[in-house]
C-alpha cells in the first residue's frame, strides 16, 4: 500500500516529460512526386523547455537531409503540436531513426541540466 | 367462418403487438488502443556543488544536487535509455586549462521489481559516458546521473568564477 502511494505521488509530482508518437512511423506518399511524408506528433510537459529540433538519421546515425515547416520546433508548455518531415524517396529507406531533441537555452535563468531525446524508428 | 377469425387472430395480434411496450436496444462500443510510447521526464533538475575551489560536483555531500531522469514505456521492448553524463560545459567563463570528467549513471528506482536487472543488463559507449539500459519491462524507470568536474588537469587548478552549466542527456531510442 506504501509502495504504491509513494509511486502514485512520485508519478503525480511529475510536472516535465517529453514525449514523441508514433513509436515506429511509417512514410507515405505526398501530393509531391518523388517526395514522401510521415506525421509525427510531440507533446511538451516541461516547463523549462520550449524548443524542440528535428533530426532524420541513418543507421549508423548520420543525418539524412528532410524538409519540416521548422527544423526546431516551438512545443509551448502542455501543448501538442503535429509535424510534417518530408524525404526523398531516395532516402526513403535509408532514414532509420527520427528523433526530436530538447533545445536548452544558456541564458535561462533555471539553467536546465536535462537535455531530453526521443527517437522513433522506421522498421 | 374460419377467415373471419383468422382476420380477428391477426388483427388482435397486430393490436397487441402495438400496445406492447418496446425495447430500444444499441450497441455502442468504446474502443480503444494503447500504443506504444516513450515519455522522458526531468524529476530533480541537478546543480553543481563546489567543495573546493577546483572541483564542482552534483554529489548531495558537497551541496549538489543528483538529477534524476525517470523514463517510461508503456510497451515491452519497444525501447532502450541511453543516458550519458556530461563531458563539457554547455556554458562556462573561458576555461584555459583541461577539465577532467568523471560521473555514473545508475538505476535509482523501479516501477517494478523485475526491473532490477536494469543495472546489470546495460552496456556502455563513448568512452563510458553513455550507459544503455534495453527497457524489457514496461513500466517507469528512474535514474541518477552523477557528475564531477576537476579543473587543472590534476594540478588542482582553481575554476575561474562564474556560472557553469553541463547537460545530461536522456534519450529513448526505439528498437
Amino acid at each position: 500500500m506504501c509502495r504504491s502511494v509513494i509511486l502514485w505521488v512520485l508519478l503525480c509530482s511529475s510536472v516535465a516529460a517529453h514525449e514523441m508518437t508514433p513509436t515506429y512511423p511509417k512514410w507515405q506518399t505526398s501530393m509531391v512526386e518523388g517526395i514522401h511524408k510521415t506525421t509525427m506528433e510531440m507533446f511538451n510537459k516541461r516547463k523549462d523547455v520550449k524548443w524542440y529540433e528535428i533530426g532524420v538519421f541513418d543507421e549508423e546515425w548520420k543525418a539524412i537531409p528532410f524538409v519540416t515547416s521548422y527544423k526546431i520546433l516551438e512545443v509551448k508548455y502542455l501543448n501538442h503540436v503535429k509535424f510534417d518531415v518530408y524525404i526523398t524517396s531516395n532516402n526513403k529507406d535509408k532514414a532509420e531513426y527520427i528523433c526530436s531533441l530538447s533545445k536548452l537555452r544558456g541564458n535561462n535563468n533555471n539553467k536546465p541540466m536535462i537535455a531530453s531525446k526521443i527517437c522513433s524508428r522506421f522498421k | 367462418m374460419k377467415k373471419i377469425l383468422l382476420t380477428a387472430l391477426v388483427l388482435g395480434l397486430t393490436a397487441c403487438s402495438m400496445f406492447m411496450p418496446k425495447e430500444a436496444e444499441a450497441v455502442t462500443n468504446i474502443n480503444g488502443t494503447v500504443e506504444s510510447r516513450c515519455t522522458v521526464n526531468t524529476d530533480t533538475s541537478g546543480y553543481y556543488g563546489n567543495p573546493n575551489a577546483y572541483t564542482l560536483t552534483t554529489l548531495p555531500a558537497s551541496a549538489g544536487q543528483v538529477p534524476i531522469v525517470r523514463i517510461d514505456t508503456s510497451l515491452a521492448n519497444a525501447y532502450k535509455a541511453q543516458i550519458s553524463y556530461p563531458t563539457s560545459f554547455s556554458s562556462s567563463p573561458s576555461l584555459g586549462d583541461t577539465v577532467v570528467w568523471t560521473g555514473a549513471v545508475a538505476v535509482e528506482q523501479t516501477s517494478s521489481t523485475d526491473m532490477s536487472g536494469y543495472q546489470a543488463a546495460s552496456t556502455t559507449a563513448d568512452g563510458g559516458a553513455m550507459r544503455i539500459y534495453p527497457l524489457s519491462i514496461a513500466g517507469a524507470t528512474w535514474f541518477s546521473v552523477s557528475s564531477v568536474a576537476t579543473y587543472g588537469g590534476g594540478q588542482q587548478k582553481a575554476f575561474p568564477g562564474g556560472s557553469y552549466t553541463a547537460v545530461v542527456v536522456a534519450e529513448c531510442v526505439a528498437q
